[in-house]
């Protein structure tokens, strides 16, 4: 908001090069740009000029028809009654029947109208306003304003008292306007679809809303142009500030128009004047430009340095990796070298091993010869554990015959 | 408010632009902008959306380097400065970079680029300029037929063939040929009473019509045939070239009479 222009050309309606002064810029032309709320308000504002339409009541069901009823041989649907005509019989009611009513016939107590909160509507209004004084969105919305001075366009107020429609033309062309004016009438086309058949025949884009305060004459000087619209600051209708729900019209004001607008929406301390209880829309950011705040000194200087992820590399085994196992265990690349060279004859390492071999080998036999002697031999101790089994199992066959035998007997 | 960001938020990906195009399939979203330096739609090559732009733009074989900056981005006539490129190539590049000096890198490099793909397009369009080529006609299957169906009406309604041999026929009798064809007596004498008898017809209706008085007339084409005569035989005398034959004398029209044809033959002394 602290972004914008403090101050606005007026330009000399009759000799638009030059300027006839300057006036502050309204604080409504300010506002936060808002498209979603514009069209949401857009789209309901204008559910309210729409007249119902509706099928008869009684359509299709204006006949005394009748079920027959099963065993007659015909589907059960009602049927008219009588004779003596085609009609007599024939399938009535239901959509499905020829003749009969529609599937849910449209009503006229369908909720036509909208209602929308009026600090919403406002809000909408302003959001408009402030997206007619941006060049970049007038462009977007397809308006010609390549030779337009200044946006927004503030005219003199002699134009107000403008009445011959020729003079409005020459002084709006003077302003710029002409591409404009001339895209207007190279629009007209007739309507596709039923339209064109029920008086709305053509169509055409819209051209500039001219905006006045004191109506001396300019409604009618203006009225004919294909195009221009007029509208008096009192009353301005989002229906055509934003036409179609795109904010973004080509807006000229005319002085005391302009003028007004500061004086019927006042700021944002103040309130507006002649809307009672109502405050123009506060942006929720003052600063919308979100690169240059994250890149500014202010902030830049207070952040802490940047964190350095760890990136893992590729993981690497151990096992197959003679350096990463050197790291993880170290020395084992020394004890490998060394077993491997000692498996080769005639190295120092080979010898070292044979010579522990021999002794352990030594050590063993000594041992052996010490105590492992007579019935301590490693034979003698197996078929030991052997005989005390099958001294066992001879018990055990004894006691069994012993006992066949009693039997027997 | 005048904010880029909030800008492109109005306009951009889930915006409204009119200069927006998009594509579905390959998802692509294009810019009809004449200054958009690439024709894309995106946040950086949007000249609505960026308060600090530059393109080139190529106008009757000529480019210019186009400026826009904040200061001016309230008035749309005065928003755009324009430098007029060399035509030489490197110093058209030198200029780009000498005006967008301080500027990104970025824009003077697209700058560059679309310098470089408008000199290749105006190449490009001097040498088809100078092959010619072929323009592409539409074939309009409606008035072609129309037109066929017509011109078969008008030959049958000329009679072509009528018109040859009545043309063909007149020449004869004049004598254009001379010599050079020689017809079957018969044939040709009964085609000429043919002839006569149309025209005979012709007369006989008009006689109808007409008076009885010219009989005296008559005898004076008579004695004109007979001063004629005489006529030929002098010159015959004086000494006229090898004309074994004498053109037929021009006919006057009888009415109701047979016309005798004299046909002389001039002896060479």
């Amino acid at each position: 908001m602290a972004t914008a222009r403090p101050v606005v050309s007026i330009y000399n309606f009759e000799n638009p090069s030059e300027k006839t002064g300057t006036m502050p810029m309204p604080v409504v032309l300010q506002s936060p740009l808002r498209p979603d709320l514009v069209r949401e308000v857009h789209r309901d504002m204008a559910k309210n000029k729409r007249q119902a339409y509706a099928v008869k009541p009684k359509a299709g069901y204006d006949t005394a028809a009748e079920s027959w009823c099963t065993g007659r041989a015909v589907a059960r649907i009602p049927r008219a009654p009588g004779g003596g005509t085609h009609r007599a019989g024939q399938a009535a009611f239901g959509n499905q029947a020829r003749g009969g009513g529609m599937f849910n016939p449209t009503t006229i107590w369908r909720r036509w109208h909208r209602r929308v909160n009026v600090t919403k509507k406002r809000h909408a209004v302003a959001c408009a306003l402030a997206a007619s004084a941006l060049p970049p969105l007038v462009m977007a919305r397809g308006h010609k304003i390549n030779q337009v001075a200044e946006l927004p366009l503030v005219v003199s107020d002699g134009i107000q008292s403008l009445t011959k429609t020729k003079q409005a033309k020459e002084a709006l062309k003077k302003l710029g306007c002409g591409e404009e004016l001339q895209k207007v009438i190279d629009s007209k086309s007739i309507r596709a679809g039923q339209g064109k058949a029920r008086n709305r025949r053509y169509v055409k884009r819209l051209g500039p809303l001219v905006i006045y305060n004191e109506d001396n004459g300019i409604t009618r000087a203006m009225r004919n142009i294909p195009g221009v619209e007029c509208a008096h600051v009192d009353r301005l209708n989002l229906l055509r500030l934003a036409p179609g729900g795109s904010f973004g019209r080509f807006v000229i004001f005319t002085e005391g128009a302009f003028k007004k607008l500061s004086d019927i929406y006042g700021t944002l301390k103040s309130g507006a004047p002649k809307k009672k209880g109502y405050t123009l829309p506060r942006a929720a950011m003052a600063n919308a430009d979100l690169a240059r705040i994250i890149n500014s000194t202010e902030v830049q200087s207070v952040l802490r340095p940047k964190m350095e992820r760890y990136t893992h590399g590729i993981k690497r085994n151990a096992l197959k990796s003679k350096e990463l196992m050197e790291e993880l265990n170290p020395g084992s690349t020394e004890r490998r070298a060394v077993h491997l060279k000692s498996s080769q004859k005639g190295t120092p390492e080979y010898d070292e091993v044979q010579k522990k071999k021999k002794a352990r080998i030594e050590e063993s036999k000594k041992y052996n010869k010490e105590h492992k002697k007579g019935d301590e031999t490693f034979y003698k101790t197996l078929m030991k554990a052997f005989e005390a089994k099958a001294a066992a199992d001879a018990a055990k066959k004894a006691a069994e015959k012993a006992e066949d035998e009693e039997d027997e007997e | 408010m005048h904010n880029d960001e909030t800008i492109w938020a109005c306009l951009g990906e889930n915006g409204f632009c009119s200069f927006k195009v998009r594509w579905k399939e390959p998802k692509q979203d294009f810019c009809r902008n004449p200054y958009n330096v690439n024709g894309l739609c995106n946040k950086m090559s949007c000249p609505l959306a960026n308060s600090q732009y530059a393109t080139i733009i190529e106008e009757e074989g000529i480019n210019y380097l186009y400026m826009k900056t904040v200061e001016r981005a309230h008035s749309p006539k005065n928003l755009w400065e324009r430098v007029k490129l060399s035509r030489n190539f490197l110093q058209a590049l030198e200029q780009i970079s000498k005006h967008l000096e301080f500027w990104p890198d970025r824009v003077i490099n697209r700058c560059k680029q679309r310098l470089t793909k408008m000199r290749q397009m105006l190449i490009r369009m001097r040498k088809l300029s100078l092959k010619g080529g072929t323009k592409l006609v539409p074939i309009k299957k409606k008035t072609e037929k129309r037109e066929a169906t017509r011109e078969l009406k008008a030959e049958s309604a000329a009679k072509v063939d009528l018109a040859i041999e009545r043309e063909l026929l007149e020449r004869l009798k004049q004598g254009t040929y001379g010599d050079i064809y020689n017809f079957p007596k018969k044939n040709f004498d009964s085609v000429m009473e043919k002839e006569d008898e149309e025209q005979e017809l012709q007369d006989e209706d008009e006689s109808d019509m007409e008076f009885v008085e010219d009989l005296g007339e008559d005898d004076e084409e008579w004695e004109d045939i007979d001063n004629k005569v005489e006529e030929v035989e002098v010159e015959g005398d004086l000494g006229m070239n090898d004309l074994e034959e004498v053109s037929l004398p021009a006919r006057k029209k009888r009415r109701g009479k047979v016309e005798v044809e004299y046909e002389h033959e001039i002896d060479t002394r």
